[in-house]
């Protein structure tokens, strides 16, 4: 594991799949992996495999939901997507998340 | 609610976790496929590009793994893990697992048979609303601090208690009855109650179907319904098949029309414990069947009476205002001919919980049962040391399987688990065996109470409390016996086990299985030394000489309210009644008597001979109130002088048992002196008395138990016109010698029909079956405690056939070394046994010192057999020592015959 890229915080990972999904429509496993890699370009110390147990936390909840489907070079595989339960959380965890980052955000720079 | 969507996902994918196993992996393999075939693309040759996927991927396994525990339900999988592992292990060794289940199923069994008795007469709480608010008016009438005897109150009792009172609300009767019941075609007796208007207000039961009794049909005339009579809910389906138009149904009770307004709710069997009313009528029905004296009769106690206390008011505060306002309450309704009777004088108020309604079969009852419940307990206690022998033994032999999965990574407490759930699985079928056990040795245990009504009204059916208390046992036994192997099992060195590949050689958990010996012999042998004394108890109360005779007398109990005959003439029509059973052919003797013996009734009464009335003090003794041929229809013969008379002449003559004769006259011949009955008004001073001219002296009899010695018995004639006789003299018992017991009922009902066609027939009761039943409660303790002793004792032998069979085999190659070194059969023979000695002398010794504490305990319910009697003392231990040392000598036996060259040669 990469000494200077950082852990992902568990609902940091969640928030960045629901936020994935929704930008990128039904998406599957290593879509979903690859694109949060993409975005983060590539400073995360993301296990591609670490995405699994999310997605099964969030359709746990039933904020996405998955079947199987083919993909454009014909492979099988299970795509995910967003519930119409996880379109209405999305604005919830975003705002939450905000507040969090704004009072870090606060905390950082009265220190300095 | 995402909690709870995340549980019904969990419940769902451990249903299907096969299929979604198999999902995953498919998953996994994709995202492996698109991340090695984008890695292609950007030019990495085929090997790199997997390799590269797969690092990215990150720990298979351990993803894969994370993920399954948060799938499903993990534990569920572990235990069923557990369970399918456990079921394996039964499998392997099916006769184990035979003798574990038989084992426990004979202690659990006898434990839930104990308890089923105990919970339905002693526990079970009243289905009615608040009933810890719940208590039983009744006054104390015991002879001594410890008999416990009560008798119930009367209606004048009760308004004079409402009148004053300000503990209790609710206040209400209840007294149980037989009756004749019709219905249509249907004929048959019908198990009754009488009960205050207001019983169901009070109690706030709910009716299945119409009303329940009120207030207002509690009226003299009736209420708004005539008659009104509640069925039970049993007979409303038994008999009606629940059907609601059954309210409004015309019946006949006892000659009289009623009405049914309701039925009782399921599950409601009244107040008072082994007794089932399956139809309940107003107080009023008492005034319908005999007149209204009799309802409100004051000189009668028959109302068992139950009140609710007042919000606020302890039980104590409403026993201490009761005991202030009770001797005024006598005074108010008590007949002045009875107030100063000693019974009365001595008599206290009592207030008792009565969450758990109440039975007369308590006051009998409740020590035996809790003893025959520690004694189940004790036989539990053996089961559990079996088979904790039984299993450290098997997890000795296990320890390589143990080693090698606590090798592979299971944790300490995970191995304790799975032995506990093994022994779970044997402990739960053996629970149900053992429930099924019992349930069918209910009826044989019910008989044994000697009562007739509990018989049927008690059921041994299992119910809730009871199988939970069953189960509770289970999961005990279960970490009783599963304990010390799951503890050495898990204290287990990985690598001595492993590299130790002998598995006989190992030595653990052998200083605990040394413990178990011990503890069961002491346990049954203080069983066996309990059981003894019982057997021994109830043997010399059988055999014991009452003075009377049992064969083919029978006791009926008379029911006159109803004759037109009161006083005198009643007396005369006993008289002739008698006198005419005895022309009947078969029939030898007639006689009438207030109190039959040997049924636990007791009449006192305090004497003193005239002609040293002005020094000596009067002393107590036994009463009994006579006809002619008393004494001949019970064999018991005339010392000297004559019989009584039935005529105006013996009015004032008295015969005296022979005990009564030396007490009241001490060295000299009672015969044709005066004895003089004093009867006390202890708040005037004053005593009245009434002179008897004695005419006879009688054998010595016992009088009311087998246990006690003849006590002085002094016979009045019924003519002497004794006023307080019960119900004016309209309750008394016939006594009658007969051929057989149907000549004696033959006699007695055509006597019956022909001058007293107005009175109910009422069944004999045989004296030979009273005389056994007498001493019921002993039968009950003698039967069960050695039946539980021989279990015992069958117990402690495998347990130590175990012990030693499982030392054999752990020995087999040293045994083996030890006969090609020279050793004898004898000595090897010694050498096996020599542990079992010690540990029998062990368990001999405690076990003794144990059996004289119990045998102190129980010494109350002994007779003629002193708790340390030193022969039963000897004899049990001498049982015990030769049981065990044959249950030794089998596998000893194979000891010296096991082969030298062919143990060694397994080393």
């Amino acid at each position: 594991m990469g000494e200077n890229k950082s852990d992902v915080l568990q609902g940091t990972l969640d928030l960045m799949v629901l936020k994935t999904l929704e930008s990128m429509g039904p998406l599957h496993g290593y879509g979903i992996a690859r694109r949060i890699e993409q975005v983060s370009d590539d400073t995360l110390s993301l296990n591609q495999g670490t995405i699994y147990p999310a997605l099964l936390r969030l359709q746990q909840r039933g904020w996405i939901k998955s079947e199987w489907g083919t993909s454009e070079n014909n492979r099988r595989a299970k795509y995910y997507s967003l519930s119409r339960i996880g379109k209405k959380q999305i604005d919830k965890e975003t705002e939450s998340w905000e507040r969090v980052a704004a009072t870090i955000a606060r905390f950082l720079a009265s220190s300095r | 609610m995402d909690w709870l969507r995340t549980l019904l996902s969990r419940c769902k994918a451990f249903l299907i976790r096969n299929k979604l196993d198999q999902e995953l992996e498919e998953e996994f393999r994709s995202h492996l496929e698109f991340a090695t075939e984008e890695n292609r693309r950007r030019g990495m040759p085929e090997d790199d590009a997997r390799q590269a996927a797969m690092r990215a991927f990150g720990g298979m396994t351990q993803i894969q793994e994370r993920y399954r525990l948060r799938r499903g339900l993990p534990l569920l999988d572990t235990i069923a893990q557990d369970v399918r592992f456990a079921a394996r292990q039964i499998r392997r060794a099916p006769g184990f697992a035979a003798v574990a289940i038989i084992t426990l199923a004979l202690g659990i069994g006898a434990n839930t048979a104990v308890f089923t008795l105990t919970h339905a007469l002693l526990l079970r709480t009243l289905p009615v609303r608040d009933p810890g608010e719940l208590v039983r008016l009744a006054i104390d009438v015991s002879a001594t601090e410890t008999d416990g005897r009560n008798a119930p109150l009367n209606l004048p009792i009760i308004e004079a208690i409402e009148k004053r009172s300000r503990s209790f609300h609710g206040i209400f009767a209840w007294c149980v009855y037989d009756f004749p019941f019709k219905d249509g075609t249907v004929n048959s007796g019908i198990h009754g109650a009488i009960v205050s208007g207001n019983a169901f207000e009070s109690l706030g039961v709910r009716p299945a179907a119409g009303r329940l009794l009120t207030p207002a049909d509690d009226q003299p005339g009736g209420g708004p319904d005539g008659l009104a009579a509640v069925i039970s809910h049993r007979i409303w389906v038994e008999r009606y098949h629940a059907d609601p138009s059954v309210i409004g149904r015309h019946i006949t009770v006892t000659d009289h029309g009623a009405t049914i307004v309701g039925v009782a709710p399921a599950g409601f069997e009244g107040v008072i414990v082994a007794e089932h009313p399956d139809i309940y009528l107003p107080i009023e029905f008492q005034a319908v069947l005999y007149g209204q004296p009799t309802k409100h009769d004051g000189g009668r106690l028959w109302l068992e009476t139950f009140a609710r206390l007042n919000p606020s008011v302890s039980r104590a505060q409403a026993a201490a205002e009761m005991n202030t306002l009770f001797p005024s309450i006598l005074d108010a309704t008590v007949p002045p001919a009875l107030r100063h009777l000693p019974v009365i004088e001595k008599a206290r108020f009592e207030v008792k919980p009565a969450r758990t309604g109440w039975s007369k079969l308590r006051a009998q009852y409740t020590e035996p049962l809790l003893l025959l419940q520690i004694m189940v307990a004790a036989v539990l206690l053996i089961c559990c040391a079996n088979l904790s022998g039984l299993f450290l033994a098997r997890a000795s032999a296990r320890r390589q399987e143990f080693a090698i999965r606590e090798a592979l990574g299971a944790g300490r407490l995970r191995l304790m688990a799975q032995l506990f759930v093994e022994c779970l699985m044997l402990a739960l079928p053996g629970a149900l065996l053992g429930v099924w056990l019992a349930w069918m040795a209910g009826p044989w245990i019910l008989h044994m109470l000697g009562n007739a009504e509990a018989e049927q009204a008690i059921s041994m059916r299992p119910n809730l409390a009871v199988l939970s208390v069953t189960v509770a046992c289970a999961v005990l036994c279960a970490l009783l016996f599963g304990m010390a192997p799951a503890w050495t099992a898990s204290h287990t060195s990985v690598d001595a086990a492993l590299r130790n590949s002998h598995p006989r050689a190992s030595t653990g958990g052998s200083g605990l299985r040394n413990f178990f010996v011990p503890f069961q012999v002491a346990l049954s042998l203080t069983l066996v030394v309990v059981a003894s004394l019982l057997g021994t108890t109830i043997a010399r109360l059988l055999t014991e000489d009452s003075g009377y005779r049992t064969d083919n007398v029978v006791f009926i109990l008379t029911d006159f309210l109803r004759v037109p005959e009161k006083g005198e003439a009643l007396v005369a029509l006993y008289h002739r009644m008698a006198a005419r059973m005895e022309e009947f052919p078969g029939v030898d003797e007639a006689s009438v008597a207030a109190q039959p013996p040997l049924m636990g009734g007791r009449w006192t009464d305090d004497f003193v001979a005239a002609e040293n009335a002005q020094y000596a003090r009067p002393a107590e003794a036994m009463e009994n109130i006579i006809a002619a041929q008393y004494f001949s229809t019970l064999g018991i013969s005339i010392l000297s002088g004559r019989d009584l008379q039935n005529n105006d002449s013996d009015r004032n003559s008295c015969i005296l048992s022979r005990a009564a004769a030396r007490l009241y006259f001490p060295g000299v011949s009672a015969l044709g002196k005066t004895l003089r009955n004093v009867i006390h008004h202890r708040d005037t001073g004053v005593a009245t008395f009434h002179d008897y001219q004695i005419v006879g002296i009688a054998q010595d009899t016992k009088y009311d138990s087998l246990r006690e010695s003849p006590p002085p018995i002094v016979y009045l004639p019924i003519t002497s016109g004794e006023g307080w006789m019960t119900n004016a003299g309209a309750t008394l018992f016939f006594i009658i010698h007969a051929r057989s017991t149907a000549a004696a009922n033959l006699a007695y009902l055509a006597t019956l029909h022909e001058m007293a066609p107005s009175s109910p027939e009422i069944p004999p009761i045989e004296f030979s079956q009273s005389f056994r039943d007498s001493v019921a409660r002993e039968r009950l303790l003698s039967v069960m405690s050695g039946f539980f002793a021989l279990l015992g004792l069958l117990l402690s032998c495998i347990g130590i056939y175990g012990l030693v069979a499982w030392n054999v085999a752990r020995r087999t190659s040293e045994i083996g070394l030890r006969m090609a070194l020279g050793a004898t059969r004898m000595r090897v023979f010694a050498l096996v046994m020599r542990q079992v000695i010690g540990l029998l002398a062990i368990g001999v010794l405690t076990g003794g010192i144990a059996a004289f504490f119990a045998a102190r305990a129980i010494r109350g319910y002994l007779f003629e057999i002193r708790p340390g009697d030193p022969v039963i003392f000897a004899l049990s231990a001498l049982l015990l020592s030769f049981v065990g040392l044959l249950a030794a000598t089998l596998p000893a036996h194979r000891a010296i015959s096991i082969d030298p060259t062919q143990a060694l040669k397994t080393e």
